[in-house]
């Protein structure tokens, strides 16, 4: 006789059953799905989930006739436009009357006596069209008195600059970290590199600006369709400025145009026309300009990295020390720290901020995570380099997760490293042109929270809905809502219909920090396998056997008893049909994805042009829902990063106190003509459970793989972003001439 | 305010305007067409992209004197009953995320096969330079013209 252990299997249980075998009942002991347990599927019982999947939304996109913010028509509408102030900062009187007194006009105001950064509203005006507004505001009356701005570092560091904030233009720095130590570690290094890195300033350049259509006319309900990140979140502000109570108010969010961080609340467009609605008591209609957009909502911030860190022969390294000033205009920015995700023995740290005349910065895809990313990869390359070690064997050597080290490896092969010939030391300038080959990594902390709710219902006509209160960035949310009920259920992918950006709907969290998928979809299928179990007893009533014993499939349900089709199984339940509600599961949330990512480029050695020709990427995402939506997400981060490398840069002119790129001409962001080949690979070595989200971490890695591969093709270091044609020129004569 | 005759996805309409409001506006508020979208107002972004006597246009910078007798077509003309065979690649290949940008490209898309019908992936490329996509990479839209033309001919 034998002890064997138990045997586990996640998700499934034993049951016993009879089955028929030449006339005779035979008993035998089947393993099932645990009904009772909401895991999903095993992977390769899958029909949906992890293949790709065409959008649900996508007809309604294509014909344009997906409905956004800014395109909610309403009896009545106001229309209402700002006025942003042209000076980076000015005291500032204003006579509406002549606007007031203009066609059409029937609310104009000033909003500010003295403005506190460049390009702040000043005005607002609401007409009865988008011409008749743009009238009023050119009626206004503006007077201006320019008072001192500070718009760069030295204006805001000069001595007797005008304080941006109470206590000055530095803010207090936060340092930790032993000096006596590193200094130590400093004297074991072999080799050591003190250099200065700068990101500048980018903007998230969401195609829909931010905006809101507040249907109001007076009375208790009002209506706000904004294009937010947060259909739940705008309802609290909402209700404040128009002075209703929360339960009054109903946010919608059918489809958005972009967030990509920057639209979580209700935002000051929202409040405005919040506010004009109440005093009207009609519709307003307030969607930001282009200009607006640059000037007055939000930005990543920008940063100034000194950094001296050191490597010991064997090429690991031992010191760092840096030293960085976030640029985040009046707000304090935001930057991850280094040493970033590499492991340095030890460090020390100083951060601080420089406070500025400019719109302060807010959340962007991965917030404060690129800039140090971008700094930390450069160094990381340039002790490899000054060791003459293999920039692959060197990152193999500082990281500690083995999905790093294995990514690291596939990524080299995918992008052809084992064959470049510059992998220990770069090419030259020499002749017309030169390739090269960079990397860079990062890491994701996710975890999903436990606020959505989502119901799930069947109608006794087989009709099926899955509902909540979230929002779909365009990332893909009302696909996987539809398609993880319909692989519980057996069900055709348009076998069910998904629906959210709905205040009135189970709460759901903001989309954030690649939060929507992990704090989500548990949920999702929480209620899935719910109405699966629900389902299977009423199956399992009319056949006669367990519930466990019902399998539902494309054809309907069967079971040792039988076979119903979904329409015959569905009229067995009563004729209200059944509804369940689904809740967060943790063991179907991931924390931390790992994604590894390289780049090649051609430098054009006359023009100092660089041409990104590929970029791979390998990203972790426990397991993938939908591999259409998810690669989409990482070839999108891509271009957002090699656009931060290469072209993205806010300016301003200090002196005059003008804004130098506050349009999609003199700001650009990279089109057609600039993308790569691009190999955006979900990494199937995650065999996790649970399911990540993956906004952010593509986004991080790019630029500092790209800048490590233009210096791998002809020698050059360039250690400040955007890497413009006149930069990499300058570096290129400077090394023919050392 | 005058009246103007226009064409609009294949039917005569006669609209009042003042004669310098954009098409774009004419488009959205007067006819209710708010497919075509405003990403700047500047012709920079393309998201207003319509076809002017059958040639890519931003409806953004063209005043409404200018198109009467003409003809327009938006991405609401694209489809007829059914959707248009490259708007089914763009969601088969996942040429489409947020959405904003997609009716500039599709209109802009669909001008180029109307000229030639096997383009090139470079002269994809080049039809849909002026349409930015902050969200996709654009890959997968080229991708999406190539299993439509079944072509795979690399950049040259
Ligand atoms: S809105 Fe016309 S080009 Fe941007
Ligand atoms: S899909 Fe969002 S801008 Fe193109």
């Amino acid at each position: 006789m034998s002890f064997m252990q138990e045997e586990k299997r996640p998700g499934k249980k034993k049951i016993k059953t009879t089955r028929v075998v030449n006339g005779l009942d035979v008993e035998e002991e089947v393993w099932v799905d645990d009904l009772e347990a909401p895991l999903f599927k095993p992977r390769e019982e899958c029909r949906l989930l992890g293949t790709r999947m065409k959008r649900v939304d996508g007809p309604a996109k294509l014909t344009g006739a997906a409905e956004y913010t800014s395109d909610v028509r309403l009896e009545g509408m106001l229309y209402a436009k700002v006025l942003l102030c042209p000076f980076g900062r000015a005291k500032v009187k204003i006579d509406a009357a002549p606007a007031l007194a203009s066609k059409g006009c029937v609310h104009a105001r000033q909003l500010v006596d003295e403005t506190k950064y460049l390009g702040q509203p000043v005005a607002v005006v609401a007409a009865a069209t988008p011409e008749l507004a743009e009238d009023a505001l050119r009626a206004l009356v503006v007077e201006y008195e320019p008072l001192p701005w500070v718009l760069d570092r030295g204006q805001a560091l000069a001595e007797g600059a005008p304080e941006v904030r109470s206590r000055g233009n530095l803010g207090r720095p936060t340092e930790d970290g032993d000096a006596g130590e590193v200094e130590a570690a400093f004297a074991q290094c072999a080799v050591v590199v003190e250099q200065e890195y700068s990101v500048p300033v980018q903007h998230h350049v969401c195609l829909e600006t931010h905006g809101t259509v507040v249907d109001y006319r007076g009375g208790e309900d009002a209506i706000v369709y904004c294009s937010t990140q947060s259909t739940h979140g705008i309802v609290g502000d909402a209700a404040e400025s128009l002075g209703l109570r929360k339960a009054q108010v109903r946010g919608i969010v059918q489809h958005m145009g972009g967030g990509f961080g920057s639209k979580f609340g209700l935002e000051r467009a929202g409040t405005l026309a919040c506010e004009i609605s109440r005093e009207q008591k009609r519709p307003v209609h307030l969607m930001w300009n282009r200009e607006a957009e640059f000037l007055t909502s939000g930005n990543r911030t920008g940063a100034w990295q000194r950094v001296k860190a050191g490597a010991n022969k064997d090429g690991r390294m031992l010191a760092m020390s840096s030293d960085v000033e976030r640029y985040g205009g009046i707000g304090g920015g935001s930057h991850a720290g280094l040493p970033y995700l590499y492991s340095v023995e030890k460090s020390l740290r100083k951060h601080a901020s420089v406070y500025m005349h400019l719109d302060t910065n807010c959340a962007m895809r991965a917030p404060g995570h690129p800039q140090a990313s971008f700094a930390m990869e450069s160094v990381v390359d340039e002790l490899a380099a000054g060791l003459g070690m293999d920039a692959v064997e060197f990152r193999k050597r500082n990281l500690n997760s083995p999905a790093h080290l294995r990514q690291l490896d596939r990524v080299a092969e995918l992008i052809g490293w084992n064959e470049h010939p510059n992998r220990t030391a770069p090419g030259s300038v020499d002749g017309f042109e030169a390739v090269g080959i960079g990397f860079g990594c990062s890491r994701w902390g996710v975890g999903g929270s436990p606020v959505c709710q989502v119901d799930v219902r069947v109608m006794n006509d087989g009709s099926v809905t899955a509902e909540v209160g979230s929002q779909d960035l365009g990332t893909g949310t009302r696909t996987y809502l539809a398609a993880i009920v319909a692989e519980e259920l057996g069900r055709p992918l348009d076998g069910v219909q998904a629906r959210l950006g709905d205040s009135r709907m189970g709460n759901a969290n903001g989309s954030g920090g690649s939060t929507t998928t992990p704090s989500l979809a548990p949920a999702v299928q929480d209620a899935a396998r719910q109405m699966r179990g629900v389902l299977s007893v009423a199956a399992a009533e009319h056949f006669g056997c367990a519930p466990e014993e019902v399998v539902l499939d494309p054809d309907g349900a069967r079971a040792p008893g039988g076979k119903l089709t979904w329409l015959e199984l569905c009229a067995l339940l009563p004729p209200e049909g059944a509804s369940v509600r689904g809740t967060w599961q943790s063991d179907l949330a991931v924390s931390g994805v790992a994604c590894t990512q390289a780049a090649r480029v051609r430098v054009d050695l006359l023009t100092g042009r660089v041409k990104v020709e590929k970029m791979v990427c390998l990203q972790e995402c426990g397991r993938p829902l939908n591999r259409l939506a998810l690669e989409s997400q990482i070839r999108g981060a891509m271009t957002q990063a090699l656009s931060y490398a290469l072209l993205e840069e806010r300016r301003v002119d200090p002196q005059l106190g003008i804004a130098l790129s506050a349009d999609l001409e003199t700001y650009k962001i990279a089109g057609s003509l600039e993308i790569p080949e691009f190999v955006a690979l979900v990494d199937d070595d995650d065999l996790r459970e649970g399911v990540a989200g993956v906004g952010e971490p593509p986004v991080i890695p790019g630029a500092g793989a790209i800048a490590n591969a233009v210096f791998n093709a002809c020698g050059v270091r360039l250690r400040h972003l955007p890497l413009t044609p006149d930069k990499v020129l300058n570096a290129i004569e400077e090394r023919k001439s050392s | 305010m005058t009246t103007w005759n226009v064409r609009v996805n294949g039917r005569e309409v006669s609209v009042e305007a003042p004669p310098m409001a954009r098409v774009l506006d004419v488009l959205r508020e007067s006819l209710g067409l708010t497919g075509s979208k405003e990403g700047c107002g500047e012709g920079e972004c393309g998201s207003c992209t319509v076809l002017l006597d059958g040639r890519p246009t931003c409806a953004c910078l063209v005043p409404i004197f200018q198109v009467e007798g003409r003809e327009l077509c938006t991405v609401e003309g694209v489809a007829g009953t059914e959707l248009d065979p490259l708007q089914r690649v763009m969601i088969e290949a996942g040429g489409v995320q947020c959405g904003a940008c997609t009716p500039g490209i599709v209109v802009s898309l669909r001008a180029l096969l109307d000229r030639d019908p096997r383009p090139t992936r470079a002269a994809v490329r080049e039809s849909i330079a002026g349409n930015l996509c902050r969200c996709t990479g654009y890959e997968r839209i080229l991708r999406a013209v190539e299993e439509l033309v079944g072509s795979e001919e690399a950049d040259a």
